[in-house]
């Protein structure tokens, strides 16, 4: 007797989001970035560095924006890593994750300098896979006065 | 009638962006499990959360709330919303210095029997000094 396994698309729109937070664990941004689309959203909301003319936002592209903070991100914290604790799909390719993102800061990150400090921040990120089994669109929320004062950088900016 | 996920989520929303703390809450099941990471509320209860909506109400009197996304996951329902409004009274620890605030949020909800059984709250509290013109995080009240 054959047994045919159907995959939902809710099944395979996790499965590629875990590959995506699997290859961000190893900190291979080659691979992350492969995951998405050429065009892919990404929007890492609380992301703003506020310069003296004009406001420097985490939105644009992934292979824009996002490659810029990942590979930045990965220079700080060389061990940055993440735990998953609920990734939940649906049918439509959305996928909603809850984490913490992890890392020893080792050299400096935006105004803060490195202090040798851990930091473990819980995050949300709701991404969007399409019916290729590539992600689209990635936003991403969590509260940088958490991580700075973690990190030992008490100043708001 | 069965009410989605969903549509629970929405009428606590509504509840709360009519300022309308009692009916934001009977969304909300009298065991639920709060948490609301920037103000380090883990695994709160109903009453944190009460604290909370009441003093969003109360410090931002000309309170907009705008809904940009909600997506469903079977009994998890994520609302991206933004909040938005002129502090009228001390915020979590921020003192009333009338300033605009507005913030992007993300909130989970777990939805149970029609009624809301966990919130886990995310916003950047760091954006929300910025715009209260809060100078450091360990000094919120000296401006």
């Amino acid at each position: 007797m054959t047994t045919i396994q159907t995959t939902t698309r809710a099944q395979t729109a996790v499965s590629i989001v875990t590959e995506f937070f699997d290859v961000y664990r190893a900190r291979d941004v080659v691979a992350m970035t492969e995951l998405c689309t050429d065009n892919c959203d990404f929007d890492y909301i609380p992301f703003e560095v506020w310069a003296k003319q004009r406001v420097v936002r985490g939105a644009g592209k992934v292979r824009t924006n996002g490659r810029v903070i990942w590979s930045g991100l990965i220079n700080a914290f060389p061990n940055l890593g993440n735990d998953v604790f609920h990734i939940d799909g649906n049918d439509d390719g959305d996928v909603v994750v809850a984490c913490d993102i992890t890392g020893t800061q080792q050299s400096a990150w935006g105004f803060i300098s490195p202090k040798n400090q851990y930091f473990a921040e819980p995050h949300l990120f709701i991404m969007h896979v399409n019916e290729d089994g590539l992600i689209d669109s990635i936003r991403a929320y969590w509260d940088n006065a958490g991580v700075n004062r973690q990190l030992g950088h008490f100043e708001v900016d | 009638m069965t009410t989605s996920s969903r549509q629970t989520v929405e009428a606590f929303l509504t509840g709360l962006r009519l300022r309308d703390i009692g009916g934001a809450l009977s969304c909300v099941r009298d065991d639920a499990v709060v948490t609301v990471f920037p103000t380090r509320v883990i695994d709160g209860g109903r009453a944190d959360l009460a604290d909370l909506l009441t003093d969003i109400a109360r410090a931002f009197p000309d309170l907009l709330l705008t809904v940009s996304h909600i997506v469903e996951v079977g009994q998890v329902v994520v609302a991206e919303f933004k909040l938005e409004g002129t502090q009228a009274a001390d915020f979590l620890g921020a003192i009333n210095q009338e300033k605009h605030l507005d913030i992007d949020t993300a909130w989970r909800f777990t939805v149970v029997d029609d009624r809301i059984s966990a919130i886990e709250a995310y916003w950047c509290q760091n954006q929300l000094y910025r715009r209260l013109a809060v100078k450091r995080q360990d000094h919120v009240t000296i401006v």
